[in-house]
């Protein structure tokens, strides 16, 4: 119970907190101008299509408008996660707020959830609020739910990762632009990883953030990409806990 | 109620404590004396739970500190030097969450005691950011307090207030003393010492090297400090002849100031009547013997 409790305060504290609010209005703002300039290319596209005595099948809305736009949210995602993880731990080493969960009768382990699960929950709702772009889809044409769904995955993942980054980083300072940089700098890393190796086969390429996201979108999940977030997730939730305790030995 | 045998803590090179050896009786008020960087907040912060340490052993109500720390934290309530709030909550939800991850039994009625019991229901909807630095430290004694310890361990509860709200807080932890709970408070301001709490331990460069009860510390010597309205040469002598008065200086504007070998306030009073006497207070020796084992003379 002291997991949800923490998690309760964090996703107030995300809440009430200016910063909170700059994610969310932000990733709302340029999702939402992003979808508009998808659907003006889509529309045009369609428009060029019907009038070409060549042109077959009308563009699919899935893989011409949803997937695309996908991937320009996980993108702002990299840019914006590391803003809200940024405060976790570096935030309450400042406050001096720490040891009051440090002497609280609960573990460290569920010190590290609970604000872990808060801030993706912040995430959570920061994703429902984009469910009106599927809703309209839904009105006017047929998308397809098993890439709907992919999508949400993948983009939730990968948001869990990069906050699961971020926990890490802000555990390691009490300087919050410290923590954002190096969260910022490790999602761009594991970003641009996927592009680095020609080969597809190459260790870059697995450990490259598009990789285990392009199949996902389209709708089909594999094993081996929940691995890699889950276990992206359990690295950084361990590491996290190992430097608490390392606080209390110091 | 609380025992510390051989407790050692090292940061890297640095020694913060040396084998500290002290134990606490339930009910007691234990004063922590000694200069800033003694090792009273580190000695603190391991009872606390929040520091391990690097050898020695600690109990707390007979439970290991080291081996059970969940028990050991929900016995404990602890304030930290810089209470730990979070500002963007009110009092009274800021407390909520305090009971529940402190586990407290019925937090609703927890919180509203603990708000009640340190005087906090003027500002209890308030956002702690918008609150004086007195309440402030209220409200991190009312968190120490929410889960009803056995054991309450105050690091310099009334640092950095004015003096009105110093004898506030004082007041308030005096009221603490229930005889059931356990009171470890640190200071380096001695009225407060001598105005709170039962017994001293002295410590400096991370080792105690001093402990006792006032009296114990102090010895039997007390100052008085006198002031009366109409300052004339019989009162002078009146005083010079009470049991056990060594000196009485006479400092001008009616101020006296008596060296006795015991506590010779009422008879200083009765004789400063009828001189019409205006304030009396006494320190005992106690300052003189903490600066002796804490090398400040």
């Amino acid at each position: 119970m002291a997991i949800l409790h923490i998690a309760w305060r964090e996703l107030r504290a995300l809440f009430s907190t200016a910063i909170g609010w700059m994610v969310l209005c932000g990733f709302l703002s340029i999702t939402g101008v992003l979808w508009f300039i998808w659907l003006a290319e889509y529309a045009d596209q369609q428009a060029k299509m019907a009038f070409n005595p060549y042109g077959g099948a009308s563009l699919s809305v899935t893989e011409a408008l949803l997937i695309p736009w996908f991937g320009n949210c996980a993108l702002i995602l990299i840019f914006m996660a590391p803003a809200l993880s940024m405060r976790m731990f570096a935030e309450e080493y400042k406050q001096r707020t720490m040891e009051l969960l440090f002497t609280s009768p609960i573990s460290t382990l569920e010190i590290v959830l609970g604000k872990y699960l808060g801030t993706v929950c912040f995430a959570v709702v920061m994703l429902l609020c984009t469910a009106h772009v599927p809703a309209t889809l839904y009105y006017w044409g047929q998308p397809e739910f098993g890439a709907v769904a992919g999508s949400y995955l993948a983009t939730f993942l990968l948001a869990s990762l990069i906050i699961a980054m971020g926990m890490f980083c802000s555990s390691m300072t009490t300087n919050q632009v410290v923590a954002l940089s190096m969260s910022f700098a490790a999602s761009l890393v594991l970003w641009v990883a996927a592009f680095a190796g020609s080969d597809p086969d190459a260790l870059l390429s697995h450990i490259g953030l598009t990789t285990h996201l392009q199949e996902m979108y389209g709708g089909s999940v594999r094993l081996s990409d929940l691995v890699y977030f889950g276990t992206g997730i359990l690295v950084f939730i361990f590491a996290t806990h190992q430097r608490l305790e390392s606080h209390r030995w110091s | 109620m609380i025992q510390v045998k051989q407790l050692t803590k090292n940061y890297g090179a640095t020694l913060a404590i040396d084998k500290l050896d002290f134990q606490v009786e339930k009910g007691e008020i234990v004063g922590f004396l000694g200069p800033n960087g003694a090792g009273k907040s580190t000695t603190m912060r391991i009872l606390a739970g929040s520091l391990s340490a690097s050898s020695g052993e600690a109990m707390v109500g007979g439970v290991d500190v080291f081996n059970d720390p969940r028990k050991v934290k929900s016995m404990v309530g602890y304030l930290p030097e810089f209470p730990p709030l979070y500002t963007d909550m009110t009092v009274r939800s800021y407390l909520r969450f305090c009971a529940r991850i402190k586990r407290a039994d019925e937090p609703k009625k927890a919180v509203e005691r603990v708000i009640d019991q340190v005087g906090l229901t003027k500002v209890a909807h308030r956002l702690i950011d918008h609150l004086s630095k007195g309440f402030r430290q209220r409200v991190g004694i009312a968190q120490a307090l929410v889960h009803s310890p056995s054991v309450l361990i105050l690091d310099e509860p009334a640092s950095g207030l004015d003096p009105a709200q110093r004898v506030e807080i004082r007041s308030l932890v005096k009221g603490l003393s229930d005889g059931e709970t356990t009171v470890i408070l640190s200071t380096h301001v001695l009225p407060e010492v001598e105005a709170v709490c039962d017994r001293v331990v002295i410590i400096n460069k991370g080792l105690i090297v001093g402990q006792g009860s006032m009296d114990q510390l102090a010895g039997s010597g007390t100052s008085v400090n006198l002031r009366v309205a109409r300052p004339d040469e019989a009162l002078l002598q009146r005083l010079k002849d009470v049991d056990d008065v060594s000196v009485v200086s006479d400092l001008g504007d009616g101020k006296y100031t008596i060296a006795a070998g015991s506590d010779v306030r009422e008879e200083v009073a009765r004789r400063a009547v009828d001189a019409g006497l205006l304030e009396l207070g006494a320190s005992r020796a106690l300052e003189d013997t903490y600066l002796k084992l804490t090398g400040g003379e």
